[in-house]
């Protein structure tokens, strides 16, 4: 009669394994998964009460840092301060509202990973250093300033970098918030604050938005035409007061209405360095609507950036769509109509033609390193693609230097430092015009000597709305902070 | 082992128990006080005093049970003070109350043995059934039911005179009594109700009269379903019923037609009852539900995920944050605050207690016995099981406590009880 009694206590036991099963499955298996879930209450004492890892500038200024609550030293608080200069890069990490920019990329090295899931345990058994590590961004603090102050309460954004390497040196987006108002008291009306303002204060302008680029795009219309040996600086084009769009009613006509030069014929440069509608829509006409879609992809169109934060992409109609429709090629040839393009790119754009036609990848993070200062993890420059070829970036150069030297971007001119640019003024229909600048310098600089390019965005005219133009809302920005750079 | 051995290691489980307090209070940046050493008397003193009793009155018992309820009881003493340190202070009296209560069963079966329940099964399923039904006393009388949680298993007591009230759970003791019935019960006639009446294909169908009990079993089970709102009581009563049935008869028509009968049972509480079908709601997706039904469950799964490996450390996590984590979720706490480490010991020392109390069924040659002994721990081991369970999302969360470890004094001293029985059926093995 111990037979039924044997059979019971096994399934009573045999119920224990699974719940043996199920305990090691919530605690080693889905233990992290829980633990990090947003409604986990531990989260907001845990996520923002644990020591995180400095951020620092390229230059050493802190720009995030962790320090014991004066109420209770187990608990560290979080602080940013520089305030809303870094609001976009460096981000903030919140309970109510989660982690952006670096805080939220690099928040596995931010953090200690002494913890107690199963990487942490062994890492602890095996003496791994436990203590959070530290991130230096490629940001120069001083041109981040500059750069602020420059574009001033206009919403738009500026990105500079280094062309020969792709490190961000300043990158700012208006407008901006303040962090420290959401990791402290008040955090939550702080941020439903933000979440609802309807000037998106929380959207990083230079990689979360697109704008039509307007002229600037006509470094990439001309480099396609240099490209496929179509056109070279001295070629001629007509000159009408407005170009008639084949096949059909409408006409581009140049900014100011007029003709470009004599109202017979005009050079490709002399074009390019006024920034002429007309030659540039017929350009574009010239090279077909398809050719122009694969030149603006090797720019980088219509491709996922890699870089520290998803990038938008920038978008140019793809091949087959605008071939037989010269309205919209030649419309988008200049900038407008479907074209639309982040002001990383442009930068981007502005740095291949110093590069001579290549683009490097660009890079936030310039390296990671241990609580006693040791480099963990350093930034490697990689060529990202190839926009054009050197031929064609040597010409640009030339073109885009003669625009700051007597052109439409006059206003960009660096006394003493020879500075190449094109600017742009995007129309918007029922809203002022986007004011653009890209540009870059020293142009031909040898490969040892600091180099810098640049693109500006200033939204519906900013200060000057509708009687705004990319020379002179957008340049004099760019003049400031590429003024500080060789300064 | 021996007795010397399980002394040693009932002091070993009191130094824990005590040691537990003092982490907690270094958590708490407070000093060490009265309470460390008030904790070391309490558990030396009542497992210590169930000791001393066996040595005198079953000194042929195993000395393997009191050491592992020791060791499980210190464990949740730990979580419970470290949750509040005044149900704590309760506690520690409920833990006295119950091995003195413990003690008394082996006195008074010093001579006689658990042979003379037998004699008074009739008068303990009485009192069995009336306990579970006590709680359905109107509010006005003096001794009440109370509803908690939506459930009525509370009695309550107003002291005449005075403002106090005593409180207990009547069902955790009427799941001994009810045992005891049964094993006494089956004991006698389950020869007769193994005997096979017909065959239904492979199935074997015991004679029609016999399964009186087996209907008897659902209906109390399913009473205490509707009236008292209690899904893990009926559970286990009926659990109970059913494995003892299957262990005297060894047939396994029982156990088909048990869970037949639940299912059945079970689809109609699901489509009549709305808080019954939140809670299968609940089960399925917590996360679903987790701002109402599911909150409990979810809180309990974000705790014990938490804990991890080793635990956020005694005093270190936020188990105050779990719903009921003194009582039904203090598996939750532990396993957050010590880790899947704590967890698993836990769960082995369940192991090891439901492995012991199967070996004394085991080795009883006395039917009686046998049955006792299954019985008692079977109740130990569904009980744990389906809280465990609930809290662990493999069943549904139904509220029970978890034997030696949850905050309360009826379950202590029933589970003392049980310890007790145990004891003495191991003992009269060795006569």
């Amino acid at each position: 009669m111990n037979v039924p009694l044997r059979r019971a206590a096994y399934a009573i036991l045999g119920a224990f394994v699974i719940l043996i099963g199920s305990v090691t499955y919530i605690q080693a298996i889905a233990g992290p998964t829980l633990r990090d879930d947003p409604r986990n209450p531990r989260v907001i004492a845990w996520r923002t009460g644990r020591q995180r890892g400095p951020i620092t500038s390229s230059d050493g200024t802190v720009l995030a840092r962790s320090a014991p609550s004066p109420d209770d030293p187990s608990v560290f608080e979080r602080d940013y301060p520089e305030g809303d200069l870094y609001s976009h890069t460096v981000g903030f990490t919140s309970v109510l509202f989660g982690s952006r920019g670096i805080e939220a990329t690099r928040s596995n090295v931010l953090v200690s990973n002494r913890d107690s899931t199963i990487s942490g345990v062994l890492n602890g058994l095996l003496g791994g250093d436990t203590k959070p590590r530290g991130v230096q961004l490629t940001l120069d603090h001083a041109l981040q300033e500059i750069a602020a102050e420059a574009l001033g309460n206009q919403k738009g954004s500026i990105v500079a970098l280094d062309p020969t390497t792709g490190a961000i040196l300043a990158m700012v987006s208006y407008p901006r918030f303040n962090p420290n108002s959401l990791v402290r008291a008040g955090a939550g009306s702080a941020g439903l604050e933000l979440e609802s303002d309807p000037d998106e204060p929380l959207r990083d302008r230079t990689v979360d938005q697109t704008y039509p680029p307007g002229s600037v795009f006509k470094v990439i219309t001309t480099a396609s035409g240099l490209d496929t040996g179509l056109v070279s600086p001295s070629s001629e084009f007509a000159d009408p007061q407005a170009l008639q769009l084949p096949g059909s009613e409408s006409t581009i006509e140049n900014y100011d209405g007029e003709v470009c030069g004599d109202g017979v014929t005009v050079t490709l440069q002399f074009a390019f360095v006024k920034s002429c509608n007309t030659v540039f829509a017929q350009l574009g006409i010239d090279v077909g609507g398809d050719q122009l879609g694969v030149t603006a992809q090797s720019f980088g169109y219509n491709q996922d950036v890699p870089f520290e934060f998803s990038v938008l992409s920038s978008a140019f109609p793809p091949p087959g769509t605008i071939e037989n429709n010269p309205p919209a090629t030649a419309q988008n040839a200049i900038g407008q109509r479907d074209n639309r393009a982040t002001p990383l790119l442009m930068a981007m754009t502005a740095g291949s033609v110093a590069m001579n036609g290549t683009i490097m990848q660009p890079y936030l993070v310039d390296e990671v390193f241990t609580s006693d200062g040791t480099v963990e993890e350093a930034a490697d420059p990689s060529q990202w693609r190839r926009a054009m070829s050197p031929a064609s970036a040597a010409v640009l150069a030339d073109l885009m230097e003669q625009v700051v030297i007597s052109g439409t971007g006059r206003k960009a001119a660096v006394p003493g430092v020879r500075v190449a640019g094109k600017t742009g003024t995007a129309q918007v229909t029922g809203k002022a015009p986007h004011a653009w600048f890209i540009g870059f310098g020293p142009v031909e600089a040898p490969s040892d000597v600091p180099q810098i390019a640049i693109a500006v965005v200033v939204e519906s005219g900013g200060d000057f709305g509708e009687s705004a133009t990319g020379g002179s809302v957008a340049a004099p920005i760019a003049q400031k902070v590429l003024a500080a750079f060789f300064g | 082992m021996t007795r010397r051995a399980e002394a040693g290691l009932i002091v070993a489980a009191a130094l824990l128990a005590s040691i537990g307090v003092a982490i907690v209070e270094f958590t708490n940046g407070d000093w060490l006080d009265a309470q460390v050493a008030l904790t070391f008397l309490a558990f030396a003193g009542s497992f210590g005093g169930i000791h001393l009793a066996t040595v005198r009155w079953a000194p042929g018992a195993s000395s393997l049970l009191v050491p592992i309820a020791a060791f499980l009881t210190a464990v949740g003493f730990i979580e419970i003070y470290r949750l509040d340190s005044h149900l704590a202070a309760l506690q520690r009296w409920s833990l006295l109350v119950a091995a003195a209560v413990g003690a008394l069963i082996l006195w008074l079966l010093r001579n006689a043995g658990v042979a003379v329940l037998r004699r008074y099964r009739y008068v303990l399923l009485a009192i069995g059934i009336g306990f579970l039904l006590l709680p359905l006393l109107p509010d006005s009388w003096l001794i009440h039911g109370a509803t908690v949680n939506g459930s009525r298993l509370w009695v309550r007591v107003d002291v005449p005179a005075t403002s106090r009230v005593l409180s207990f759970q009547p069902g955790e003791v009427a799941k001994v009594l009810i045992t005891i019935f049964l094993a006494s019960y089956l004991a006698e006639r389950a020869e007769a109700m193994a005997l096979v009446g017909r065959k239904l294909g492979p199935l074997k169908i015991p004679e029609p009269r016999h399964l009186g009990p087996v209907f008897v079993a659902a209906g109390v089970a399913f009473l205490v379903l509707i009236y008292q709102r209690d899904l893990g009581a009926s559970l286990l009563l009926f659990g109970v019923f059913v494995a003892m049935l299957y262990v005297a008869t060894g047939r396994s028509f029982y156990v088909i037609a048990g869970a037949f009968l639940a299912l059945v049972a079970g689809f109609v509480a699901y489509s009549s009852f709305a808080h019954v079908q939140r809670r299968i709601d609940a089960w399925l997706d917590p996360f679903a539900y987790y701002q109402d039904a599911g909150y409990q469950t979810v809180q309990g799964l974000f705790a014990m995920g938490s804990g991890a490996l080793t635990g956020s450390g005694i005093g270190l996590g936020r188990p105050d944050l779990i719903p009921a984590a003194p009582t039904d979720f203090i598996f939750a706490a532990i396993a957050e605050e010590m880790g899947l480490a704590g967890s698993l010991a836990v769960l082995a020392g369940f192991g090891l207690l439901l492995a012991v109390g199967f070996g004394i069924a085991l080795r009883s040659r006395d039917r009686f016995r046998k049955y006792l002994a299954s019985g008692l721990t079977i109740v130990l081991g569904l009980q744990a099981f389906i809280i465990l369970a609930g809290v662990l999302r493999v069943l549904p969360i139904t509220g029970l406590t978890l034997p030696f470890m949850s905050y309360g004094g009826s379950s202590l001293v029933a589970n003392m009880v049980i310890i007790a029985l145990l004891l003495r059926v191991s003992h009269e093995e060795r006569l």
